[in-house]
């Protein structure tokens, strides 16, 4: 079953700058969809308005069957976000911030106690529990943002980039606690400037340049864009001794010719996989080269 | 109850950091205690005084309504806690009166000081008193909807600071709060009749028999307190969005 259903979803502010045009897409349940694009691409927008917290101005978004408009509330009691930029409060500590977010979402005191206690220790929060959020890195304050979103357990939860800042244990933390929530069913929309991020954690994902959809579909295909996504390197065996060659082949007999060239002339040849960030960069380029022309 | 309950915990969680650093409650207090002190040192105590102290409960409220203007501002664009109450099942009424049960928290020692001298002062019947209660409320109230308005219109911090702390002086030192109105000139008069503050102050010390002033002028202060709130709440309405458009 679809937990997200967008159609033809369009945004322009007040103010006459257009977000969005035309995004299509569907998410469906316990799936991990990331949203990749350049700054001002649109991505946050689309976040905030499957949110409840934005309007649209044309199409339609629905989040569990309910409109985000007209059924807002209904969707409202089964999100839970963490929105770009996010920080907490400096003079209150981890603990006051998760505990009184669960007591203002309507937990009883000695449940909201009990789940404070549970999400700080699988965030490993619990040692700095009494600390003010002033004197905690900027890793764990991000800790103690998205341990609030995790708190009242929602069914769909909304990252807007939730791992700047953290460290990359951090961040490995982060990609594994939401890795445990989808295999409990947990739908999961993130927004993320990193490409290893989306490559380990998304089952599919959205290309958003200029308020248009510019891709849609799993990690294997945005890598396969640029052909079989295979990059074949020729470079001197020595240093120093040469160029060095980055080709990308669009068919097997291509291959074979390029390594037959290399070998021909006593270079080394070696394969690299196609990575996330290539397929992004030459999806993204494709689109300003249209935008362009 | 649900709603009162999560209008509370937003309040504790608005204000607790401030109580956990009162600085800047004192800082409050002894703002709107400072012309008292010099009212004491030249003028004594006598009714001078005890009117000035009317002027302490007056910029007291006035101060920490102004001063929500920072609450919703830094809530919305700066911790961003507005967007998470946003996408969760908190009313936006229910987050509204938290952020003002905070200003209310942060002013209650300077006006609950206030309000006992002056009571150890002039002893005034209980209807005399609950006036006084209801002409601050209201007052209160009426610079909320200018702090919410700020807030919520405002994208820039620096913005988000000094407005109310202008509007401050402009309501709480300039017109007739810590002072009888007769003592500003004729031509100034009918001005600082426009200003909330001004009508607060007086039925203030009216209900505590620190001035006399004509029927019309106690009707038309009531009138124009409860008019300048509703005006405020209409901005308000139309600048504070929930969900942004």
């Amino acid at each position: 079953m679809d937990v997200i259903q967008v159609e033809d979803l369009g945004k322009t502010y007040p103010r006459g700058t257009v977000a969005l045009r035309d995004v299509t897409f569907r998410v469906a349940r316990g799936e991990v969809f990331c949203l990749l694009g350049r700054n001002g691409a649109g991505k946050t927008t689309l976040l905030r308005i499957l949110a409840t917290q934005l309007k649209p101005s044309t199409g339609k978004a629905t989040v569990f069957g309910h409109d985000v408009v007209h059924e807002a509330k209904a969707i409202r009691a089964r999100i839970s976000v963490v929105p770009q930029e996010a920080r907490p409060q400096m003079m209150l500590s981890a603990y006051d911030h998760i505990l009184l977010m669960g007591l203002i979402r309507g937990m009883s005191r000695s449940d909201a106690k009990a789940r404070t206690k549970e999400i700080m220790e699988e965030f490993e929060l619990w040692e700095h529990k009494d600390k003010l959020t002033a004197d905690l890195s900027g890793g764990l304050r991000q800790r103690v943002m998205i341990s609030i979103a995790f708190m009242m357990s929602p069914e769909l939860l909304f990252l807007d980039e939730p791992t700047i800042g953290l460290d990359p244990l951090g961040r490995r933390q982060v990609w594994a606690m939401i890795r445990r929530m989808t295999k409990q069913g947990v739908t999961v929309l993130l927004t993320t400037h990193y490409m290893d991020e989306a490559d380990k954690l998304a089952d599919r994902l959205a290309i958003v340049d200029r308020g248009r959809m510019v891709f849609l579909g799993g990690v294997d295909e945005a890598k396969a864009v640029g052909g079989n996504g295979m990059r074949v390197i020729i470079e001197p065996i020595a240093r120093n001794d040469g160029t060095r060659e980055i080709l990308s082949p669009k068919s097997n007999e291509e291959i074979v010719e390029i390594v037959q060239r290399g070998l021909d002339q006593g270079r080394r040849v070696t394969f690299q996989p196609p990575t996330l960030e290539d397929a992004f960069i030459q999806i993204v380029g494709g689109s300003i080269d249209e935008e362009n022309s | 109850m649900k709603r009162i309950r999560e209008a509370l915990y937003i309040g504790l969680f608005d204000s607790l950091p401030l109580l956990r650093d009162p600085m800047l409650l004192i800082v409050l207090s002894m703002f709107s205690f400072l012309p008292v002190m010099f009212i004491y040192l030249f003028a004594g105590a006598g009714d001078t005084f005890n009117a000035s102290l009317v002027g302490a409960i007056v910029l007291s409220l006035a101060f920490v309504g102004l001063f929500s203007a920072q609450s919703v501002y830094f809530n919305k664009h700066w911790f961003r806690f507005q967007d998470i109450f946003v996408a969760s099942p908190v009313s936006p009424i229910s987050y509204a009166i938290g952020l003002s049960v905070s200003t209310l928290i942060v002013s209650l020692p300077a006006v609950i000081l206030a309000m006992a001298l002056l009571l150890i002062g002039v002893p005034r019947p209980i209807w005399d008193i609950l006036a006084v209660v209801a002409v601050s409320a209201i007052l209160w109230i009426a610079t909320l909807m200018i702090g919410f308005a700020i807030g919520a219109s405002t994208k820039n911090t620096r913005r988000a600071n000094s407005l109310p702390q202008v509007l401050g002086i402009v309501l709480g030192f300039l017109p007739p709060v810590y002072y009888p109105l007769e003592r500003l000139p004729g031509f100034l008069q009918p001005i600082a009749l426009l200003v909330p503050t001004t009508h607060a102050a007086e039925l203030s010390k009216y209900y505590f028999g620190l001035a006399t002033i004509p029927d019309w002028e106690i009707v038309f202060g009531w009138l124009y307190l409860i008019a300048f709130t509703a005006v405020m709440g209409l901005i308000v309405v139309r600048r504070a969005h929930w969900v942004d458009p």
